[in-house]
């Protein structure tokens, strides 16, 4: 639940999304879930001249199982917070593990 | 210094704990698709998901040139801060700053 | 199928559900009847069959999915059909009243069916049968009638239509259960005969259906009571009158009787019909009647209808038993668990159709459907119609015992109680956060909640924990820095800024005061004596390594050059201790947010209790985190490594866990570190590496985000701390870097020369701000000056980063300015001497800059003019 957390917090920041086919889409993160779906909104593909398809896809869901990367503002990061929160995951993952 | 390995909280009992100890450091990930990673680990999950900041992504491209010779050129990117999707990560290694 | 289904279960079922709204569904049609019946016809053994007819026409209907629909709902077709049927049971139940066997049918069938609405409307108020009391529905139930009309026993004499009807009801019993005698039976049959009938029944094998049936009927009763009831009316509203026919009129009377003589019975079925009517009677009913059929295949349907009439009298008894059936009483009282055996049920359906005949008779479908006699009246089309719609029903009732097997195993309880196990199941793992609390919750969610918190983002759900934790956090993030290297530094001037009011207010103070030293002054005096006080011992735990200061201090720099070659596994150690440090330390702030509320005089021992154990625990935390930073680890000065406390603070995280750590520790605890990491100094990674060389003016990017990071990290609590500290304190700080640092590097490094200036700048100002000086301390305070400007002297041309150009300065121009202050004048002259290029060269730079930039830059050189008593300005 990490990323989704994560990813709670960059709702409404402007995001790049980086998919497995190579394709990368540039709108405004609208919502994530669980599975880290992911939907865009004023969508713009960055590279449209080899895409041209896509172009007038204004919004668009995600599937999160074919994005490669999301790039994120590091502005909109707070690492130092996100670092705790990962140890905290870890530990309770590590606690789980122990208990299972 | 002798006495590392005491202390149940940080002590290595699956290979995610040694990920957490490069945890805001330099690390290296190597990706499928010829592609490598160099940046400051922020955060990981068990899927090995990852948030890496000041990155630079190297991506390895082989063509084939005129002469039907392989030839192998490098793209780098970089990126401020960077979601990677575990599914495409081979593998994670600290990396001593340089 | 699901009312096929319900149908299909044992007769005791069938009277549980009748009462049942639930199964209600499955209302039964016999069972209207037999109600009805039961009041007015005692003496009607005949309209006991004549019931069982009905109830056969009305599975008849059923078979047929559109007739289901039909009786059950609005649509005219099929509800004629069914209401046909319908008709028939309410005809046959009016006979019954009448008592007057076949007169009475033959009379009340003909004209009955629209007679019967009204009356129907009349007693019991059911929506869906209005539609039977049509006309047009009695011809589809004569049609129906044929079909069935295969053996007609003992309806012979009445019209065509009631024949008809008759027949049908009887071939269905016949065909659909081989035993339609048992039908019959039930009604006409008295308890004593029923249970006789049952046990004969139980030897024979019944058919596999028959077990399923017997659960399934039960359900039916109900809604087919209350369907029934209009259906006659419908048909038979000449037949309203008292029973006029024999054996068959007597089931119909039954049903009316019911309703019209027995108050009692009709009051049930109409209370249960009301509920039940707008589900499809005629579904419930062929169940029933597959029941009942079956179980009495070994007993013709002459039989059943024979003992009715005999029974006759006890027909109305019957009626009630139907009640009973539908009764989800019944199935409790009788207690008959649907583990019982295929065969109980069996029996029971088997012994219903007798019994049932007699006692419960009333209710009991048999009689209705039973006539097969009627049949007999049939025109050749007409049979065969009944026919092929009996060969209909027959496999659709074959299929609903099938589908019905495990009708009844299990009781409204056992699913209750399943149901509730699976919402368990379900809140288990979908409610599983709440659980646990919002505590959890947060644990999930951690990331969002707090940051939410801290960047003031819109929240959804304040949570009383979140809140808490997010101030421990922006506790944190007071302390913090942006991180490792990050842009958004905010803030991150702090500690130089506050430094540099710290110089400030020294070279002030020491303008106010000339040289010589006055007691006089009192100012912050409580502090100072505060901070006095409250450091006794630190002190001795400096000056003991001062002690052997010359061995270490050459000692040390062996160590400071392996720093770069600690090798893998010291780095993954060192990492591992700062994990250990900050699990620790989340624990520990976790650990506060359930701080106890603070006791008072008056606090009940519960709460004292909870602060004694809140407090041993976070007193072994504390233990634990001081042992996870490895401070206390032995110096061991001949070591190739760097004490593990020192490598820790070369990594980022392990700058970055300096603030939250002061923040947990005690005064003793802060000089510890401070002094072991002065101590250190010129072995710390942000000193040893950022001292420029001429090969590498200027540092690499790394190394300037680590001394960043440093400043803004490690800088202000050390700052803090000593901006606070009594003069023995800074003068045991600056004797260890004199003695066992080398303070070459150290002064050519930012981070060495800025606490260089911190010690200094506090000396001058309690220097001047003391009332009571100790001259002793004095004295050995000069004397460290002294060394102190020796050792940087040589230096000084050297101290600057950089190239004029860069500008980022000030930590030197504060150094000089705290040198300055507290330098004689043969030394200020010195000093002026060897920064006297650099102070040059600014001023012409500024010259070239924006005046604001230039102001800023003169400023800083001001900083240190002005402490020796001159200016920029007069530089011109």
């Amino acid at each position: 639940m990490l990323f989704f957390s994560f990813f709670k917090t960059l709702v409404d920041h402007e995001v790049t999304v980086e998919l497995k086919n190579e394709i990368s889409l540039r709108g405004t993160l609208k919502s994530v879930d669980q599975y880290l779906n992911i939907k865009l909104d004023d969508v713009s593909v960055v590279e449209d001249v080899r895409w041209p398809h896509l172009s007038s896809t204004r919004n668009m869901f995600i599937r999160g199982s074919v994005v490669r990367y999301v790039h994120l503002p590091a502005a909109a990061v707070d690492t130092a917070l996100l670092e705790d929160a990962t140890r905290r995951e870890a530990a309770s993952a590590a606690a789980k593990a122990k208990q299972g | 210094m002798a006495d590392i390995d005491d202390g149940p909280s940080t002590s290595v009992s699956e290979p995610l704990d040694l990920v957490r100890l490069c945890l805001d450091e330099v690390v290296f990930v190597k990706l499928r698709g010829d592609r490598e990673l160099k940046g400051r680990l922020h955060a990981y999950d068990s899927h090995c998901n990852m948030v890496l900041g000041d990155v630079e992504e190297t991506i390895y491209i082989t063509e084939e040139d005129e002469e039907e010779q392989e030839i192998t050129r490098t793209v780098k990117k970089q990126s401020e801060m960077l979601f990677v999707r575990g599914d495409s990560v081979v593998l994670i290694s600290p990396q001593a700053p340089s | 199928m699901s009312f096929f289904g319900f149908d299909t279960s044992l007769p005791r079922d069938r009277g549980h559900q009748t009462k049942a709204p639930g199964f209600g569904a499955v209302p039964d049609a016999f069972a209207g009847l037999s109600s009805r019946r039961t009041v007015d016809d005692d003496d009607d053994d005949a309209i006991d069959f004549e019931d069982t007819y009905d109830g056969l026409g009305d599975r008849l209907d059923e078979t047929d999915d559109a007739f289901n629909d039909d009786t059950f709902g609005s649509e005219p077709a099929s509800q004629q059909n069914v209401g046909k049927d319908f008709d028939f049971a309410g005809q046959t139940s009016k006979i019954a009243n009448t008592l007057q066997e076949e007169h009475m049918l033959f009379q009340a069938r003909q004209p009955p069916p629209r007679m019967e609405p009204a009356r129907q409307a009349a007693r019991p108020a059911r929506t869906g049968y209005e539609n039977y009391a049509k006309t047009d529905y009695i011809p589809q139930l004569e049609a129906s009638a044929n079909i069935w009309g295969i053996q007609p026993k003992h309806h012979i004499q009445p019209q065509q239509t009631q024949q008809s009807q008759q027949i049908q009801h009887q071939p269905h019993q016949r065909q659909e259960s081989q035993g339609t005698s048992a039908t019959p039976a039930r009604k006409m049959m008295s308890l004593e005969e029923v249970e006789a009938m049952m046990r004969a029944q139980s030897k024979k094998p019944g058919p596999p259906a028959q077990a399923p049936q017997p659960a399934q009927a039960p359900p039916v009763p109900p809604h087919p009571q209350h369907q029934m009831p209009p259906q006659q009316h419908v048909h038979y509203p000449s037949q309203q009158g008292p029973p006029t026919g024999p054996p068959q009129i007597l089931q119909r009377p039954q049903q009316q009787t019911a309703p019209r003589s027995s108050p009692a019975s009709r009051p049930q079925g109409h209370a249960e019909l009301p509920g039940h009517a707008v589900q499809p009677p005629s579904i419930p009913q062929h169940p029933t009647i597959l029941q009942r059929q079956r179980p009495a295949p070994s007993e013709p349907v002459a039989q059943t209808q024979r003992h009715p009439p005999a029974q006759a009298a006890g027909q109305r008894p019957p009626s009630q038993p139907r009640q009973i059936l539908q009764n989800p009483n019944r199935l409790s009282g009788q207690g008959q668990p649907i583990s019982q055996a295929a065969q109980r049920q069996a029996e029971y359906q088997r012994a219903l159709p007798v019994g049932p005949g007699h006692n419960r008779g009333p209710s009991l479908q048999g009689p209705v459907v039973t006539h097969p006699e009627q049949l007999l009246n049939l025109t050749e089309e007409e049979r065969a119609a009944f026919l092929i719609e009996d060969a209909k029903r027959a496999k659709r009732n074959h299929k609903i015992h099938m589908l019905s097997k495990d009708n009844g195993l299990m009781t409204p309880q056992d699913k209750n109680f399943i149901t509730r196990i699976q919402l368990q199941q379900l809140m288990a793992a979908t409610g599983g956060l709440e659980e646990h609390g919002p505590e959890a919750a947060l644990a999930e969610d951690f990331y969002y909640q707090v940051y939410t918190q801290i960047r003031g983002a819109p929240r959804q759900t304040p949570h009383q924990p979140t809140s808490q934790f997010a101030q421990t956090y922006i506790f944190q993030t007071g302390g913090r820095y942006g991180v490792g290297g990050r842009k958004h530094q905010r803030g991150g001037d702090n500690h130089m800024q506050r430094m540099e009011q710290q110089v400030q207010r020294a070279v002030e103070a020491a303008k106010a005061k000339p040289k010589g030293k006055q007691l006089v002054i009192e100012g912050s005096l409580g502090k100072i004596s505060f901070s006095n006080a409250k450091t006794p011992k630190p002190l001795l735990n400096i000056k003991r390594p001062e002690s052997t200061d010359g061995f270490h201090a050459t000692a040390r720099r062996p160590s400071r050059v392996h720093l770069h070659d600690s090798s893998v596994f010291d780095r993954k150690g060192t990492l591992r201790n700062i994990e250990r440090v900050y699990s620790t330390l989340m624990l520990m702030e976790d650990h506060e947010r359930l701080m106890p509320p603070p006791l008072h005089a008056d606090s009940d021992p519960a709460t004292i209790q909870r602060h004694l154990e809140w407090q041993t625990k976070i007193q072994g935390l504390h233990e634990q985190l001081w042992q996870d930073l490895k401070i206390m680890e032995p110096i061991n000065p001949n070591s190739l490594t760097p004490h593990p406390f020192i490598a820790m603070l070369s990594h980022p995280k392990g700058k970055k866990a300096i603030p939250r750590i002061f923040r947990q520790i005690d005064e003793q605890q802060r000089i510890t570190i401070l002094t072991m990491i002065v101590v250190h100094l010129d072995a710390l990674s942000v000193v040893a590496h950022a001292v420029p060389t001429p090969d590498e003016p200027n540092l690499s990017r790394a190394t300037r985000e680590e001394v960043e990071l440093f400043s803004h990290a490690v800088m202000p609590p050390l700052f803090a701390h000593i901006s606070e500290s009594p003069l023995n304190i800074v003068i045991g700080l600056l004797g260890l870097i004199l003695d066992r640092t080398n303070l070459q590097v150290v002064a050519r490094s930012k981070i060495g020369m800025s606490l260089l200036t911190m010690l200094i700048s506090r000396a001058e100002l309690l220097k001047q701000s003391t009332p009571e000086i100790n001259i002793v301390d004095w004295e050995q305070w000069t004397q460290l000056y002294n060394r102190l400007f020796d050792s940087v002297e040589p230096v000084l041309p050297f101290v600057f980063p950089g190239s004029v150009n860069d500008g980022d300065d000030v930590y030197v121009w504060q150094f000089l300015a705290a040198m300055g202050v507290g330098a004689s004048p043969e030394q200020q002259q010195r000093l002026v001497l060897g920064v006297k290029d650099r102070v040059m060269e600014t001023v012409a730079v500024s010259k070239a800059l924006p005046a604001e930039i230039a102001s800023v830059r003169l400023g800083h050189v001001n900083l240190f003019m002005r402490a020796i008593g001159l200016d920029v300005e007069l530089l011109g």
